[in-house]
């Protein structure tokens, strides 16, 4: 059996399901100051009627890391950063003990300036005299060379209950992104481990042995051992699981726009020939973009509760929201209220909606039902919009290659998938509005517990090779060799491909699915003859489901 | 998060899969460290700073500028295409207000092309910033611009485009034609006799060094650009003055390029040359960005950067202040072309040019009218090792009435004849680009 847990901002939603379908399923509010013990209800609730021992993994997405950000509740971490030439490293300060230790290493990860040894001394000893005990490393092109992040790390050992180095947190380039990544992941590490602690007492607790695994917001699950050193990594993992919903109840193999239209937002996501869009780099949280991959996604304000407003005789809708429709006692009308009027629903007191609607009815000189349709018609059309610049953004990415220049393949969405409480009423105009066939899966109250239970475990890794320095190295794997004189690309695409499987098999995750995303080989030339190869792959193994629901759609 | 000082466009399109040969200096490799060190630095993340794919440029794109023969298509390949359109797109995003400068960091250059192309010179086949003023004058209302040429190479592809031209400001700064191919770009070399003064030539010795640029740029090029009141700026940002280039003698640093287009602050920036790829351009280039998004650069350094070793010698630095004096001359006070016949007469020149590359010979004989109204009807024939005689004539833009009607007639000539084997008219007032 599997067990999906999504402790959201508002809900906490749980499933339990095994190859024949849904055992059981739980939705509760979730209580904000207490995430621990919303998830422990949902879990006993859902698994009451169970043998809770043969419960073989369980998957949770938890907004407890996103909440220690966004709530500031933030451990002080020491920040030790070095860094070559370039934009000035103060730039990008963060925190309240940023120290900057001269040292420089190149693109060609050389080291051309070691570590001023003193300044480090003297950095690590400003910190033990300020008590702090989480600790980020980060140096410019430490994922071509971690020699000095490893440093700085181990001049705090002894000192730090945590240490993050920048250069297991992604294989990427960005030094401000692995600046900004590492920081979060120390700031939020003791709050997350202690939470861990708990989880797994609890479970323990409740008699469940299974596989526990951490939903992240690419949409892969991480085991629970490994989510400890990286526990950013949990941050904003509620959109992925409603993707992830969709993709087990659905068979997608087209390219696709996905909506989750919710009681404050609509979540869009693209579909390129069935499978989820990543973002190119990673999450931005508090405006700092950081190197956590994530499921592309866009957010608006166009929900159910949305605010609808007449001015200039001209109907809006959202993107505020002023407290709950008026047919459930609020006091201005919302989206809801409108599809009371025009039929497409019969939610509360629909004549409390219509009381509201005829007001902002006559404010724009149209009839009742005139104003509801053009309320909907307009938060149709704002979906619309947003997935049209959406589209274009993704169709006008930069490339690099002229093959990718003149073969670039264009995503042209050919089904609309549709989540959530208005979902079925907006059928028709989202039909119409896109001109393609909609889909409305059956389930989808619980779809994002859904597709956490269903979650596979996600990878990605880089291995970069120089023939002619003969370094061959993988950083987020911490794995750092010889490259031997004639290694090629394709033996490199064997190795990565090796070293991520027997990666995610040690952490006790499937190797299913491992794919080579990015491959190069450029001839490396000094004076006027070949001087060895660059060789850089990029390896993944892609967010998914490990089965699919069947009958989910109508 | 780290925001620019004002909004700044990259067209960045380093065509990892394009080389003229493995082993060239034009191959796959060249902006892999500047992809590489800009991605590290975050530029991409900077706010401010955004990246735009080029355009594709089209085949009247190239027709509205050059000559090509036989056509186009024969001397041009997709990456040329690429490389031109991302100077048009740098050029669109600046005119359309959705930034304030742009750089195309774009591959294949272009400066050494000329306006007859018969195929590659000097790693070049169409010029990228000419087909990008040239989008610029057909569609936005611009007349006046300046191009300031900052590769070590003399610009001598965009010197023959613009030679008539007196709309068109260009400065080449460039090592010294005697000791540098392509060996032109001496400092009498002032324009034809419609544009006397508007094509100036700043030849430096070898081994000038930061002093020595920034005095050229402070004490020549800067009182030029002002008086001339350009309406646009085009800096073509070749990067082999660099001290560690492999093909060039000079001693510029990467903080120095980044001076250099801070002082400048053109509207658009086109790469060009710069062959140490790991040693110069990922520095270079991140100074001019940085520059161009009005951010500090003062912490770009080269990892070998050794101020003293690339000091310029004393008598260097004389025989530029000398030759400040002369350049000055040449802009505010052109001698006048002895050789030049009286208005509405056609002043002939012939010219022999080779095509390092590819290996051609051409040979040209071009006439354009003296006229005081215009830049005079331009009508060059010529053939080539590959290409039997073949005729080009322009009609330029804001052509006087008489140049207007004289193209026409010559080119209606010429079509009577069964002399060329190609026969292209330029006709800017009609915007009208035709091959036969
Ligand atoms: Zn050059
Ligand atoms: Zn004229």
């Amino acid at each position: 059996m599997y067990l999906g847990v999504d402790v959201g901002g508002t809900h906490t939603d749980a499933v339990l399901l095994d190859e024949k379908g849904v055992i059981s399923s739980y939705k509760a509010v979730t209580d904000r100051g207490n995430l621990l013990s919303s998830m422990s209800a949902a879990i006993e609730e859902v698994t009451k009627n169970v043998k809770r021992s043969e419960i073989g993994n369980i998957n949770l997405s938890t907004t407890l890391s996103t909440n220690a950000i966004v709530e500031n509740k933030l451990e002080e971490v020491g920040i030790i950063v070095s860094s070559g030439p370039g934009i000035h490293p103060k730039n990008y300060s963060i925190g309240s003990h940023f120290n900057i230790i001269p040292g420089s290493i190149d693109h060609r990860g050389k080291i051309i300036a070691g570590l001023d040894e003193k300044l480090l001394r003297d950095a690590v000893s400003g910190s033990v005299q300020k008590k702090l005990r989480v600790f980020a490393a980060v140096t410019k092109f430490s994922t071509r060379n971690p020699g000095q992040e490893n440093e700085i790390g181990d001049s705090l050992s002894g000192i730090a209950d945590f240490i993050t180095l920048g250069h297991r947190m992604s294989p990427r380039l960005s030094f401000p992104r692995r600046i900004a990544t590492s920081y979060y992941n120390s700031a939020v590490w003791r709050i997350y481990r202690d939470f861990a602690d708990s989880i797994e007492k609890s479970l323990k607790g409740l008699g469940i042995g299974a596989r526990i695994n951490i939903l992240k917001a690419d949409g892969g699950t991480m085991p629970i051992a490994l989510s400890r050193t990286i526990p950013v990594e949990s941050i904003l993992s509620g959109p992925a699981a409603s993707i992830l919903g969709i993709i087990s109840l659905c068979d997608i193999s087209e390219d696709s726009i996905i909506l989750d239209i919710g009681g404050t937002t609509t979540d869009i996501a693209i579909f390129a020939s069935g499978s989820p869009l990543i973002e190119r780099d990673g999450i931005a949280f508090a405006g700092l973009p950081t190197h956590v991959r994530a499921l592309k996604n866009s957010s608006i304000g166009i929900g159910g509760d949305s605010l609808i407003t007449a001015a200039d005789g001209k109907i809006t809708v959202g993107p505020e929201r002023r407290g709950p429709a008026m047919a459930v006692g609020g006091d201005r009308p919302a989206l809801v209220d409108a599809m009371n009027i025009t039929g497409s629903s019969a939610y509360g007191n629909v004549e409390r909606s219509r009381a509201g609607i005829e007001k902002i009815a006559e404010a724009a000189g149209l009839t009742a039902e005139g104003a509801a349709a053009a309320a909907e018609e307009y938060a149709v059309g704002r979906i619309r919009e947003e997935a049209g610049q959406m589209l274009r953004r993704i169709n006008e990415k930069p490339v690099y290659t002229i093959h990718e220049m003149i073969e670039g393949i264009e995503i042209k969405p050919a089904r609309i998938f549709v989540m959530g409480g208005p979902a079925e009423a907006f059928r028709d105009r989202l039909a119409a509005a896109f001109g393609i066939p909609v889909t409305v899966p059956e389930n989808y109250g619980v779809a994002n517990a859904i597709g956490a239970a269903l979650a596979k475990t996600t990878f990605d890794i880089e291995l970069f090779a120089d023939t002619s320095s003969g370094v061959l190295i993988v950083p987020n794997l911490g794995i750092k060799k010889q490259a031997p004189g004639d290694y090629t690309v394709e033996k490199a695409e064997e190795d990565a491909r090796n070293y991520l499987a027997g990666h995610v098999r040690s952490l006790g995750g499937e190797d299913s699915g491992v794919e080579v995303v990015e491959s190069t080989s450029f001839r490396m030339v000094q004076g006027f003859s070949s001087a060895g190869r660059d060789i850089r792959v990029k390896c993944q193994i892609k967010p998914g489901v490990v089965m699919k629901m069947h009958g989910g759609v109508k | 998060m780290i925001k620019a000082g004002n909004r700044m466009g990259l067209v960045f399109f380093p065509a990892f899969d394009w080389a003229i040969e493995p082993t060239h200096p034009e191959r796959e490799e060249r902006l892999l460290y500047t992809q590489d060190q800009l991605r590290e630095e975050g530029i991409f993340d900077v706010e401010g700073i955004i990246e735009f794919k080029p355009d594709m440029a089209s085949e009247e794109d190239i027709m509205r500028t050059h000559f090509c023969f036989p056509d186009v298509k024969s001397v041009t390949t997709e990456s040329h295409l690429i490389s031109a359109g991302g100077a048009i797109r740098a050029a669109r995003a600046v005119l359309d207000g959705e930034v304030v400068r742009a750089f195309a960091l774009v591959r294949p250059p272009g400066h050494h092309s000329m306006k007859c192309v018969h195929g590659n010179r000097g790693f070049c086949n169409i010029n990228n910033e000419a087909i990008m003023i040239e989008y610029i004058r057909e569609h936005y209302p611009r007349k006046k611009i300046a191009i300031v040429d900052t590769d070590c190479h003399h610009g001598d592809g965009t010197q023959d485009i613009y030679w008539h031209d007196p709309d068109i400001l260009f400065i080449s700064i460039h090592q010294d034609g005697r000791t540098l191919y392509p060996g032109s770009g001496h400092v009498t070399e002032l324009g034809g006799p419609n544009a006397r003064g508007k094509t100036i030539n700043i030849p430096l010795p070898p081994e000038t060094s930061d002093d020595g640029f920034l005095y050229a740029i402070d004490k020549m090029v800067l009182p030029i650009l002002e008086h001339f009141g350009p309406e646009f700026v085009v800096n073509s940002a070749g990067q082999d003055n660099h001290y560690s280039d492999p093909i060039t003698n000079m001693n510029f640093s990467a903080r120095g390029y980044a001076i250099l287009n801070d002082r400048i602050k053109p509207d658009v920036a086109v790469l060009e040359g710069g062959y140490s790829i790991q040693g110069a351009l990922p520095y270079v280039n991140l100074g001019i960005v940085l520059a161009m998004a009005g951010m500090d650069y003062s912490y770009v350094m080269e990892p070998d950067f050794d101020a003293d070793a690339i000091r310029q010698e004393k008598d260097v630095t004389e025989y530029i202040k000398r030759l400040a004096d002369t350049v000055l001359q040449n802009y505010f006070n052109p001698p006048p072309d002895g050789q030049a016949p009286d208005p509405g007469e056609f002043m002939m020149r012939k010219k022999r040019i080779y095509y390092d590359t590819d290996g051609i010979q051409e040979s040209q004989l071009e006439a354009v009218m003296v006229c005081e109204r215009c830049a005079g009807v331009y009508a060059v024939q010529s053939v080539s090792s590959v290409n039997e005689l073949s005729y080009g004539i322009e009609i330029p833009v804001g052509a006087c009435d008489t140049c207007y009607d004289e193209g026409l007639k010559i080119y209606n000539a010429a079509r009577s004849e069964n002399k060329f084997a190609t026969i292209q008219l330029i006709n800017r007032r009609d915007r009208s680009y035709v091959r036969m």
